[in-house]
């Protein structure tokens, strides 16, 4: 009796070690990662900047000077000032900030004007601690001027994807999977909890529905490469909708998003008591007043979870999209759901094939947009539920 | 064998002049299983009537003929006549919601919706259109939580959680919210069987009240309740209706012995 007893709680005391020790690994994993991006990804969201004194009276710039003209002008003066590899110093699309400071105050082109300009990727990351030896000596001349210095990239956050790693941004792929994802979700929802609630509610169950139901559960499990090439050849070459547009990226993830919303909403359904069912049709209400004032309104917070977490799988979703041709190189935020335009997960595929090391951190900082981004997501489906899930 | 006869007796109550409600060799079919077999009742307009019976009789089944819930059960079939004032209620021109707004139902667990009192009664009445505005649905909420007998209790909380009250008020509130709709009908199927002894001693009290004003069918497995409440009684068995009478008069003096059998408490 009393080893049995103590056998007992050993077994207890044993099975709680176990789940702890799960529960750690999986923290220290996720720890992990967080730490690998954030240390790695930081330095993505900071950019270099150097001085660089344009005497805009000496040279003949206008303000109707034509791009190339000021880059040549910007490269003169960078020479002039740190001597031969000074032009190299900057990021090749330094120039557009001059272009843009004379927009904003045309009267420097008659003064001496100091602008700080944003540094090549070599020297970027040389001043962040990781170039090579001509780098770091001109990093060191800069610091001695007090020309260099390192702020917080708004280019970053507010610009699309470029050749030089000195200049891309992640408002253009983010801008594209918002507009995907809202594509996704306007099709998705609607279509995915009316399948649900017919199924649930209406379909008479026979060999039909049951067939609908098997293939629904199977088309949640298919690999999602198979739905881009499904996209690929029903939206693009069928109707011919346009390449590379969060239109097809959205619709091509809908079809994968959609199963998962079926499955989780007749779940959340069936799991209405059908007393209150009952109570409705017994004072006269009719199988829709019951369904839309009673069956959705209680199984709304488990399709939302559902819906949630479709839609988290979509936003990371890659593959497809390659193959729609949303791996083009899209230098423009998205203006429409029809204009070319790039998603966050292929933006990181894109940068982290890239060969020049100013893309590496540029990767992680992505990345940690993605991951805020998905964040955001599930902390709203936590917010939704609780709101709806006050049953009185 | 003594000299009560063992068939279904004949139902002397069959033409009743006020009967509300007349079911005439009404059989019910799960599947190819016969759970009603060929009742013929009729349902008294200013009495109150119990069907009692050992469990799995098909005493709810019947009930749920009246008003058409079987029709929710994908494989209820339902054979026989049915009428309400006249109308054949299995008729294909028969609208199902507004015969469950003439025939309302209280079920044997106490089923608020997860809404407020006020909104539980008020629902009814709106999906229906019987009030206009505000200042008349509030009249209908109250007059139906009065009549119920729950006014007094919760006019303070109206948007309180109907979920939120013990079992016998919900039941009430149930009750008040088959009212609101203003039926001509009510069936109850073992109201009480969920409560406790309080509780039920209250609704008895209002069954007693609500009787005149409604044609009130209780199912019920407690046969004090039944001869406490009902003017008639049924006796079902096996599917089939075995006596049917006066209260006073199958409690007494049944003349089936197996109804003897039963309320003597010899099985169920
Ligand atoms: N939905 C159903 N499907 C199949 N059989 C049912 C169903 N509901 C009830 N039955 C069967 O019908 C018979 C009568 O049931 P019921 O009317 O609930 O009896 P009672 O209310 O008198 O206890 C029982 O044998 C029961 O098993
Ligand atoms: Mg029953």
């Amino acid at each position: 009796m009393r080893r049995r007893i103590r056998r007992r709680y050993a077994a207890e005391r044993r099975f709680r070690l176990l789940g702890l020790g799960a529960i750690l690994l999986s923290a220290a994993f996720l720890a992990f990662l967080l730490v690998t991006m954030v240390s790695n990804g930081l330095g993505g969201f900071r950019q270099t900047e150097i001085r660089v004194d344009i005497d805009f009276a000496a040279n003949t710039l206008s303000a109707a000077s034509a791009g190339g003209e000021i880059e040549a002008a910007v490269a003169a003066a960078a020479e002039a000032q740190y001597g031969p590899g000074g032009a190299r110093a900057l990021s090749d699309t330094a120039w557009l900030r001059v272009e843009r400071a004379i927009e904003d105050d045309p009267s420097i082109l008659a003064r001496k004007k100091a602008l700080w300009l944003p540094a090549a990727s070599a020297i970027d990351g040389a001043a962040k601690g990781d170039g090579d030896g001509e780098a770091e000596a001109l990093v060191t001349r800069l610091e001695q001027d007090d020309a260099i210095r390192t702020g917080f990239n708004t280019d970053f956050l507010t610009g699309a994807d470029a050749t030089d790693p000195a200049a891309v941004g992640i408002w253009g792929a983010f801008k594209g999977s918002l507009l995907t994802m809202l594509v996704t979700l306007a099709i998705a929802f609607p279509v995915g909890v009316l399948s649900a609630v017919y199924l649930e509610e209406y379909a008479p169950r026979n060999r039909w529905t049951d067939m609908i139901e098997v293939s629904i559960n199977n088309l949640a499990a298919v690999p999602s490469i198979i739905f881009g090439l499904l996209g690929l050849a029903v939206f693009l070459n069928t109707f011919h909708l346009p390449r590379s547009a969060p239109l097809v990226g959205g619709l091509t993830l809908a079809l994968m998003t959609m199963p998962v919303i079926v499955i989780a909403g007749r779940n959340a359904i069936k799991s209405v008591p059908p007393s209150i069912r009952d109570a409705a049709l017994g004072i006269g209400a009719s199988k829709v007043q019951v369904v839309f004032h009673h069956v959705l309104p209680l199984a709304l917070p488990g399709i939302l979870t559902g819906t949630i977490i479709g839609m988290a799988r979509a936003l990371g979703e890659t593959a497809p999209l390659l193959m729609i041709g949303m791996r083009a190189f899209i230098a423009t935020p998205p203006d429409g759901i029809t204009s070319p335009a790039s998603v966050l997960p292929v933006q990181i595929f894109l940068w982290s094939d890239e060969v020049s090391r100013g893309f590496v951190e540029k990767t992680s900082a992505a990345i940690i947009v993605l991951l805020a981004f998905l964040l955001a997501m599930n902390g709203l489906a936590i917010f939704l539920r609780n709101k709806f899930e006050r049953r009185w | 064998m003594n000299s009560m006869t063992d068939t279904v007796a004949a139902t002397p109550l069959r033409n009743d002049a006020a009967a509300k409600m007349t079911a005439r060799e009404v059989s019910v079919f799960y599947g190819a299983k016969k759970a009603v077999d060929s009742v013929s009742i009729d349902i008294s307009q200013d009495n109150v009537t119990a069907f009692i019976g050992p469990s799995g009789c098909g005493k709810s089944t019947f009930l749920r003929t009246l008003n058409r819930m079987n029709d929710t059960i994908a494989n209820a079939r339902v054979e026989g006549q049915i009428v309400l004032d006249g109308e054949d209620i299995y008729a294909p021109a028969m609208d199902v919601v507004q015969l469950r707004a003439r025939v309302g139902m209280v079920f044997q667990k106490p089923n608020p919706f997860p809404k407020s009192i006020y909104e539980n009664v008020a629902y009814g009445p709106r999906i229906h259109g019987l009030a206009d505005g505000r200042a008349q649905m509030d009249e209908i909420v109250e007059r139906s939580l009065k009549r119920a007998g729950l006014w007094e209790e919760v006019k303070d909380r109206l948007q309180d959680s109907g979920t939120a009250l013990s079992g016998g008020q919900q039941q009430r509130l149930c009750i008040a919210r088959a009212i609101a709709v203003d039926p001509e009908v009510i069936l109850m199927d073992e109201p009480c069987s969920a409560l406790d002894p309080i509780a039920t001693a209250r609704i008895e009290e209002l069954i007693h009240e609500l009787r005149g004003r409604y044609a009130i069918v209780i199912v019920t497995h407690n046969m004090q309740q039944a001869a406490r409440v009902s003017q008639r009684t049924a006796f079902f068995h096996l599917g089939s209706l075995v006596e049917y009478g006066e209260t006073s008069e199958i409690f007494t003096n049944p003349r089936v012995e197996r109804t003897k059998d039963y309320i003597t408490g010899r099985y169920g």
